[in-house]
């Protein structure tokens, strides 16, 4: 009678111990990559390649220094990638991208949620398919067309390739938006005298503004991970980040440093965002099949 | 007389039809470069030697079947999804359990999930690689040397290669599964539970016999996303070993890849593309039903 109750306690510290080091095991896989890499941004060129690796050093702002002149200020760029022009091609060309595809995908998704149709089911899943087909089978066709058509290392060209990116996924994620009106609200509308324009204007978009503004910035956020489309259709003058950051890497040298300054600074943009779509962020990655 | 009332929504009007149009429209712009694709393939079109350009039916496919580089890609492209999807999920169901346990600041931990899920996959394998480094440096196999192992030869030799792609892929990806898995976990319904707590069933009975079954459909969506994305991985070894060492990390896209985009054949390449593709279609057509049936079952 008194061993039992003992026992119940060790093997409840036994499992609380082991719950613990699981939980700081988790936590040291997610987090230790960004914290070593935010240390090797702030190291010199030579600390980088010390063996063994240093904790302690003296920092430097250097790397951040120098992928933030890019080069545009002559002497001072001793980077071959020109960072600073990088960021801003992924920010153009992601909110292109997502332009488009709202003024395409708006009234699509709403006659996807709204209406029966003959090949609806069908025409919903042809969007879809073109998020799930691998990117090679379009890059090589768009890689000779645009060549053709003066569109490689154009926007114009990088924010119609990024469609298959994100119009797909605009499409799903508004149309699973737009279901979730009770479709009461828009019969009363037609009663009032709505017509479908007016049922899209005053009814469905203001009650979905929050989903809305979700697909925004996820759809903003695909863009700017995306790195297949770039690699081969953008130049020099429209790399967006991500092929930029790979850029650090040539064949006579990689500039860790420089790479990591650059990985961090990439990422900024990403951590920030996903601040406000937190919950959304699975639904998104699942084009809407999970709530 | 009350005339008889057309049904609200199941109009023959060209509406939906036109709402559609200019989605469809730029999807059609680029169903011509994906036809077009298709018909490369049939094709020995070398970028460089346009003049040699000609129509060579199914040659590029026949090529394929013999040529043993294919064959390595092919399996393992396979076999790395196959690995993926099940070392993934399980892990990812592991790490859904201890976030659904009683544990400390599990908001903070859930979050935390979150950050590796949406960075770019590119810059991800960037970091890994500056962690794997050359044998000597690498911050990895410093840490490796305190518990008596290594120093591991990360990117450079060809099985470790592989498991690299592996584990980098998996930081990536392993908060999907588990955050899918604790959205479910969280919406499963109480009565079960209590019903087994009254028969007197705990633990892994609980587990195996209530949780997992109820669980079932999430871990079949999670394991189809991973399916499907596995067997295209690219970001991750193109930035992390480039096909290498001694193509061990080829698979099927790096192989299209490089045949359209260092040897310039197109045709190649193109045929390449259409078998993944394939192979990507017959995973989620199947999968999908799969998903379909088993949440049709659970009413999901």
């Amino acid at each position: 009678m008194t061993t039992f109750p003992f026992g119940l306690t060790v093997w409840r510290w036994v499992r609380r111990i082991f719950l613990t080091m699981a939980v700081a095991a988790l936590v040291f896989w997610t987090v230790f990559p960004f914290f070593w890499i935010l240390l090797t941004s702030l190291k010199q060129p030579l600390d980088v390649i010390a063996a063994p690796p240093k904790l302690i050093f003296e920092p430097t702002l250097q790397n951040y220094e120098a992928i933030f002149i890019g080069q545009k200020r002559g002497l001072y760029a001793s980077t071959r990638p020109d960072f600073p022009n990088f960021f801003l091609n992924s920010i153009l060309i992601s909110c292109g991208a997502v332009g488009l595809s709202f003024l395409a995908g708006i009234p699509a998704s709403f006659a996807l949620a709204r209406y029966t149709f003959r090949f609806k089911e069908q025409l919903a899943f042809l969007f879809l398919s073109f998020r799930f087909a691998p990117f090679i089978t379009f890059l090589i066709p768009l890689y000779i067309l645009f060549q053709q058509l003066n569109l490689y290392n154009t926007y114009t060209g990088l924010i119609l390739a990024y469609q298959l990116i994100s119009l797909p996924f605009t499409v799903w994620m508004l149309r699973s938006f737009f279901m979730e009106i009770p479709p009461e609200v828009e019969e009363a509308a037609k009663i009032d005298g709505c017509s479908w324009w007016g049922v899209l204007i005053k009814v469905i978009l203001p009650l979905s503004l929050p989903g809305i503004a979700v697909t925004i910035i996820l759809g903003f956020m695909f863009c700017w991970n995306a790195f297949n489309y770039p690699l081969m259709l953008a130049g020099r003058q429209t790399f967006p980040v991500t092929v930029g950051a790979i850029q650090f890497i040539s064949y006579e040298q990689v500039l860790w440093g420089q790479m990591a300054a650059a990985s961090l600074v990439a990422v900024v943009p990403q951590l920030i965002l996903s601040l406000f779509v937190q919950k959304y962020i699975v639904r998104g990655l699942t084009m809407g099949a999970i709530r | 007389m009350s005339r008889p009332q057309a049904p609200a929504r199941h109009n023959k009007s060209i509406l939906p039809y036109l709402l559609l149009s200019p989605g469809l429209l730029l999807l059609l712009g680029m169903l011509y470069p994906f036809f077009l694709g298709v018909y490369y393939s049939l094709t020995n079109y070398y970028l460089q030697y346009p003049h040699l350009f000609r129509f060579i039916w199914l040659q590029n496919y026949l090529k394929l079947l013999e040529d043993p580089l294919f064959s390595y890609s092919l399996k393992f492209t396979l076999s790395y999804a196959l690995v993926a999807v099940v070392v993934q999920v399980g892990l990812g169901l592991a790490v859904a359990l201890l976030l659904n346990g009683r544990i400390i600041g599990r908001g903070v931990l859930r979050a935390m999930m979150l950050m590796p899920l949406m960075m770019p996959p590119v810059i991800t394998a960037l970091m890994w690689k500056i962690m794997m480094g050359s044998t000597k440096a690498g911050i990895l196999n410093y840490l490796l040397s305190f518990a008596g192992l290594g120093p591991v030869n990360w990117l450079g030799a060809v099985n470790s290669a592989i498991v690299s792609v592996f584990i980098i892929d998996t930081w990536g990806n392993l908060p999907f599964v588990s955050l899918i898995l604790l959205g479910g976990l969280q919406s499963l319904p109480s009565e079960p539970y209590e019903a087994a707590r009254v028969d007197g069933a705990a633990g892994w009975g609980v587990f195996r016999y209530i949780t997992l079954p109820l669980l079932k459909p999430f871990i079949i969506l999670a394991g189809t996303f991973r399916v499907m994305v596995s067997v295209r991985i690219f970001y991750v070894i193109y930035a992390a070993t480039v096909g290498g060492p001694a193509d061990a990390t080829m698979n099927l896209h790096m192989r299209a890849f490089f045949y359209a985009f260092q040897w310039y054949q197109m045709g190649m390449g193109m045929a390449y593309a259409m078998v993944l593709l394939i192979l990507v279609f017959l995973a989620s057509y199947f999968l999908m039903g799969y998903w379909k049936r088993a949440a049709e079952q659970t009413s999901l």
